[in-house]
């Protein structure tokens, strides 16, 4: 099991960050940006092909099984944009794009030089879509997971329900606290949505039906947590089942 | 949480270098461009920030009919403003939801399981939203949480959680101040910040 996977509920914590920057160091805005490109490029999108020698698939889905699959420690331990220049990293040299040795080296002379500039394009641009291009058309688009299948609902609002305890293994969207739980069907949201990726036996990944589901916190964590709290969570059909 | 872990004394500089690094190849190998990442981060600055959630919260503050709309189907109600930006149903904004806060009702957006975030209305998640303490207390003790923001939740008012791990993107219309009457509404949109659009703050009268 990961921790990364349960965090909900999880004490002994200490005091909220209240820190209201979105990014604390100016070396966060450009993973950022990296990480947006990448998902823009990503192959699988329908968008128009462009120049970009980036040739395979990156989408949250990858971002996510990296931070899930990191030592719990060091998940505590990294600040947010950094668990992100680690797997970022990692993706490029595990996909052969980079090697470990180049980017090490040209790390040595930023850190020597942190002022020395980006290097210029190394083509004239192509005519056609450029990679800014595509970029900005996928945030300007998106890429909704809805898709029109007619697949019925097996649940209604207000029906009562009880979450799987599925095996995750890789990546989930279930949150830890709900598995095994009961809660009440809020909202059957219109359509079907697939996922990123195929998560496996965690199930999901095909179009499906999500639901809102409200939960009574006393349910949750019996005796531990605050009056007149309600806790509602979205959720894929693959993970909700009728209540015992 | 800092103080719990070594940190080396070049992390940030090392890591600014890295990031540097590894943008410089990618332009090299021509996976992206030297404009890239600016244009990305132009997107933020211009279209895709909390500036759009503030005039969206402003015009629900005044036409009630329209912040019916706007809880009632929150893509529909935001294309009717023609003062947004394009991109207000783009990336992270395919399907948002907005849930009021009133009397005896308040609401805070939480991701457990990473940081999903509304962003053509919001931009880019604070630090506060992304950390794992937040997301781990606020689900189970909201409350807690929320006074170590200084907001207050009276008992009697029912705090209502919402974890996004599907695809909704979620936001909050928070309560329109007291002693905001007469003002206008680009004046109304000031006063709304990210915080109170996660409910973690509530709106305040300048």
């Amino acid at each position: 099991m990961k921790l990364q996977h349960f965090l909900g509920g999880l004490e002994s914590l200490g005091p909220v960050s209240t820190e209201t920057r979105v990014f604390v160091e100016e070396w966060e805005k450009r993973i950022f940006g990296i990480h947006t490109a990448m998902m823009a490029l990503s192959s699988q999108l329908p968008l128009p092909a462009t120049p970009s020698a980036f040739r395979t698939v990156w989408t949250w889905a990858d971002l996510r099984k990296g931070a899930e699959a990191m030592n719990p420690f060091d998940y505590f331990k990294f600040r947010y944009y950094e668990k992100w220049l680690g797997g970022i990293c990692g993706y490029f040299v595990a996909n052969g794009y980079i090697t470990e040795e180049e980017l090490e080296a040209r790390t040595a002379e930023y850190c020597a030089d942190p002022d020395k500039p980006l290097p210029q394009d190394s083509a004239t641009p192509a005519a056609g879509t450029t990679i800014d291009q595509r970029v900005e058309r996928y945030l300007m688009e998106g890429d909704s997971p809805k898709r029109e299948l007619d697949i019925a609902p097996a649940f209604k609002e207000g029906d009562a329900v009880q979450i799987r305890n599925v095996p995750s293994i890789e990546h989930t969207r279930l949150p830890g606290f709900l598995r095994n739980r009961s809660g009440v069907v809020e909202t059957v949201y219109p359509g079907v949505y697939g996922y990123l990726t195929d998560t496996g036996t965690d199930g999901i990944g095909a179009p499906m039906p999500v639901y809102c589901v409200r939960f009574a916190v006393e349910d949750l964590w019996p005796g531990n947590t605050e009056p007149n709290v309600t806790l509602y969570a979205d959720l894929y059909a693959t993970y909700v089942a009728t209540a015992a | 949480m800092t103080d719990r872990f070594q940190y080396p004394n070049d992390r940030e500089a090392r890591s600014a270098a890295r990031a540097k690094a590894l943008e410089s190849l990618l332009i090299e190998k021509g996976i992206i461009n030297a404009t890239t990442v600016d244009t990305v981060l132009k997107v933020f600055e211009t279209k895709m920030g909390p500036f759009n959630g503030a005039k969206i919260v402003a015009r629900a503050w005044v036409d009630p009919a329209f912040k019916q709309r706007l809880v009632a189907d929150a893509p529909a109600a935001i294309a009717e403003m023609t003062d947004l930006p394009e991109g207000m149903a783009g990336a992270e904004g395919e399907h948002m939801r907005a849930v009021a806060n009133g009397e005896g009702v308040h609401n805070l957006v939480i991701c457990t399981l990473c940081s999903c975030y509304p962003w053509p209305v919001l931009g880019l998640p604070p630090y506060w939203y992304k950390d794992p303490t937040f997301r781990s207390r606020a689900a189970r003790e909201p409350r807690a949480v929320l006074k170590e923001f200084g907001l207050d939740v009276p008992s009697a008012t029912e705090v209502k959680v919402w974890d996004s791990s599907a695809q909704i993107r979620w936001f909050v219309i928070p309560e329109r101040p007291a002693g905001t009457e007469g003002m206008s509404e680009s004046e109304l949109a000031a006063l709304v910040t990210p915080e109170s659009m996660m409910g973690v703050a509530v709106a305040n009268a300048a």
